[in-house]
């Protein structure tokens, strides 16, 4: 009689706490902006709130305290100019200090007081992250550009993929005449999501101009690349692409001035590190080019320079393109969540479905990006630059945004 | 031809940092039988003070303060806790080395916190020599020289210093060697400070562009570990031992990485150790102990 009296009241305190917990996601109908919009998570009559999930502590806490810099320009921006939806924008900052295991719990606190994530840093904190986003339907804008994490409707990825950077990046070493039709090139990967999707670019850029790519697979941890150039030198290549960290690059680029192989690189963004220039590397970087989907920093075009105002007027940190970058992610969140209060639902699902509809345009930033074809990069554009350790955030552009032709015709993984 | 030359000068370079690292593990482990798994650290130990000092003083004082530190570190570590634990076992205190390791690691890496990970070979580092067809970083030129002078310099004094022969003395029979009036203790924290000095100056030549392509940070201590095979191989109780290790270390990943796999050349290091743990379970030169039953 006890145990049946037990098992009766904890299947009566299970039913409630289970009620009680779909009862707070519940769809507020609130009256908020003037009509009727449907809110859930992260959204108040006065405020939506986004989470900025960053590094501010770890090996990539230079490029998160810049993004998350230009993710509270553009919050104060709109903030001024009255907010969105007649709501303020308030962003709520965790720092993961680039470990998977920390960024777990971190979400875990923010989840269910925010809208969506404004930064997702780190390729590691998205892979074990992506489910539960997913799932949340929590739109995110990472930090990194792995084509393969397109299969996800939750994954707002700002610019051009790693694979599509490569493709862009090869193209413009050809039409320099550094690379010709039949010729072997090395490519130096990072054995993970990144790598792999860097040589997925080259491999196609290969197969349509008859180039032979010479792989050389290192793991994330190596820094010293003597041995990948020695190999790649006695294979004879003609130019040599990165997808690898920063150290990596500084050693590759040391190690082909050190061995005399006299060819140019060309590497994803996330191969350079404005810390390298002070570095005895620092006079290696003449022959290298790398490709980014956002702006350098000080670039002479009006987007960048007003950005670059903005950001003098508020913080003395030491700027990268991170700022570039983050201010572009809040003009996209901008659009979305325009769209959505246009729709009258502000809420996770409202938010997905402004999201397929979006298209905006970042200007210089990072040009038009285009949402609405699912699986696809939201732009094809790239800048190639080269680092310049005179202007503030050590690089400059040598070409401005372009799509190549064999990026344009190049099919992601989850094209459908 | 010239890939093959190129592939040997790699290999022999980082060789004889390797030689450098092992042949401090040996010395310790030959004069106490403790296996002193707070290397790496002493190493970062010793870099961390050249990184504060450098900017200060120059490159020259910091390095030789570097180098003092390291020593100084090691013969705290001997004073303070292993030599109060004089009854405990050898892999007790092995085991005690790693604590320390952790404890010195954890610190270092804190204060060297995110800035930009300092490099230490000013010098020499990323001043490649030309000889002929092949190159060569100079870095790895600057620590062969060194490897050779102090490595001369300690056979030199194994045979005929009285420190070295009480340290072989010790080394033969510990309890013989007192009974003759050698200071056990004396020889023993000498050995450890030595031992830490070794690992001050190979840190000068780990944290640099030409050898590991990153400044002082935790993968230091990843890397001097690696010396350990070089250790194994030659033989826990052969200083000698230790420097062909160190060389066949070296070797061994830069022949596998050109002309096996990039992938397989930090595997292959093990698999020799393996192998010649197989045929000669003491090492290459290590001694060979027998046991009456």
């Amino acid at each position: 009689m006890q145990t049946a009296q037990r098992a009766l009241l904890t299947a009566a305190v299970a039913a409630t706490l289970v009620l009680t917990g779909c009862s707070s996601k519940a769809v507020n109908n609130s009256s908020g902006g003037g009509s009727a919009v449907k809110t859930d998570v992260g959204v108040t009559d006065q405020t939506i709130t986004l989470g900025v999930l960053t590094d501010a502590s770890g090996v990539f806490k230079n490029l998160g305290l810049g993004i998350t810099h230009g993710n509270e320009i553009w919050a104060d921006e709109v903030n001024r100019a009255g907010g969105i939806c007649g709501r303020k924008i308030a962003l709520v900052q965790k720092d993961h200090g680039y470990a998977a295991d920390k960024a777990i719990p971190l979400y875990g606190q923010v989840k269910d007081n925010v809208l969506g994530l404004a930064q997702l840093l780190g390729s590691p904190i998205l892979a074990a992250l992506k489910k539960q986003i997913t799932d949340d339907k929590m739109v995110s804008v990472p930090a990194s550009w792995a084509s393969t994490n397109l299969d996800t409707p939750s994954v707002l990825m700002v610019g051009a993929t790693y694979d599509v950077e490569m493709l862009n990046g090869f193209s413009f070493m050809q039409e320099q005449g550094f690379v010709h039709d039949g010729d072997r090139v090395g490519h130096i990967y990072v054995d993970s999501e990144y790598g792999k999707n860097g040589l997925a670019g080259s491999k196609a850029y290969g197969a349509a101009h008859n180039l032979t790519v010479v792989e050389a697979k290192v793991t994330a941890t190596d820094t010293d690349m003597t041995a990948a150039i020695t190999s790649l030198k006695s294979q004879g290549v003609k130019a040599i692409a990165l997808t690898t960290t920063p150290k990596q690059t500084a050693s590759a680029l040391t190690q082909a001035k050190a061995q005399g192989i006299d060819v140019p690189f060309i590497g994803n963004n996330p191969t350079f590190d404005p810390v390298l220039l002070s570095t005895p590397a620092k006079d290696s970087f003449d022959k290298f080019y790398f490709v980014n989907g956002v702006v350098p920093f000080s670039a002479d075009l009006p987007a960048a320079k007003d950005l670059a105002a903005k950001y003098a007027a508020k913080y003395t940190d030491t700027p990268n393109v991170g700022v570039d970058f983050g201010y572009a992610s809040g003009l996209v969140w901008q659009s979305v969540l325009t769209t959505a209060c246009n729709d009258k639902d502000l809420t996770r699902q409202g938010v997905l479905n402004a999201v397929a509809k979006t298209k905006v345009d970042t200007k210089e930033l990072a040009g038009e990006l285009d949402f609405s074809k699912p699986g696809q990069p939201s732009s094809r554009k790239s800048y190639i630059a080269q680092a310049d350790a005179t202007v503030p955030g050590g690089m400059k552009y040598v070409k401005q945004l372009f799509e190549s032709p064999e990026a344009a015709s190049y099919r992601t993984p989850f094209q459908h | 031809m010239q890939t093959f030359l190129q592939v040997l000068i790699n290999g022999t370079g980082k060789g004889a940092i390797f030689a450098l690292l092992a042949l401090g593990f040996v010395i310790i482990f030959k004069a106490t039988e403790v296996v002193n798994f707070a290397h790496g650290s002493l190493a970062l130990a010793g870099g961390y003070v050249v990184a504060v000092l450098k900017p200060m003083v120059g490159w020259w004082s910091a390095a030789a303060a570097g180098i003092t530190a390291a020593a100084v570190l090691a013969l705290v570590i001997e004073r303070l806790l292993l030599a109060r634990a004089r009854n405990a076992s050898d892999t007790s205190l092995a085991i005690l080395t790693i604590g320390v390791d952790v404890l010195v690691l954890t610190e270092v890496v804190r204060r060297l916190g995110t800035e930009a990970s300092p490099f230490l070979g000013d010098p020499y580092d990323v001043k490649p020599l030309t000889l002929g067809d092949v190159t060569v970083g100079r870095s790895e030129v600057v620590a062969l020289a060194v490897s050779v002078v102090l490595i001369t310099a300690f056979f030199a004094a194994f045979r005929f210093s009285p420190w070295g022969v009480a340290m072989r003395a010790q080394s033969e029979n510990r309890e013989a060697a007192a009974l003759m009036g050698i200071r056990s203790s004396r020889v023993t924290a000498s050995a450890w400070a030595v031992g830490g000095a070794l690992a001050g100056i190979a840190v000068l030549f780990l944290a640099t562009q030409d050898f590991s392509g990153g400044g002082l940070s935790q993968a230091t201590h990843g890397v001097a570990l690696a010396a350990f095979p070089a250790a194994i191989i030659g033989g826990l109780t052969s200083p000698g031992g230790a420097v062909l290790g160190g060389f066949v270390v070296g070797l061994t990943e830069a022949m596998t990485a050109q002309y096996v796999d990039l992938d397989f050349a930090k595997v292959a290091v093990y698999l020799v150790m393996l192998l010649v743990l197989v045929v000669r379970p003491s090492g290459l030169f290590g001694r060979v102990v027998q046991a009456r039953v």
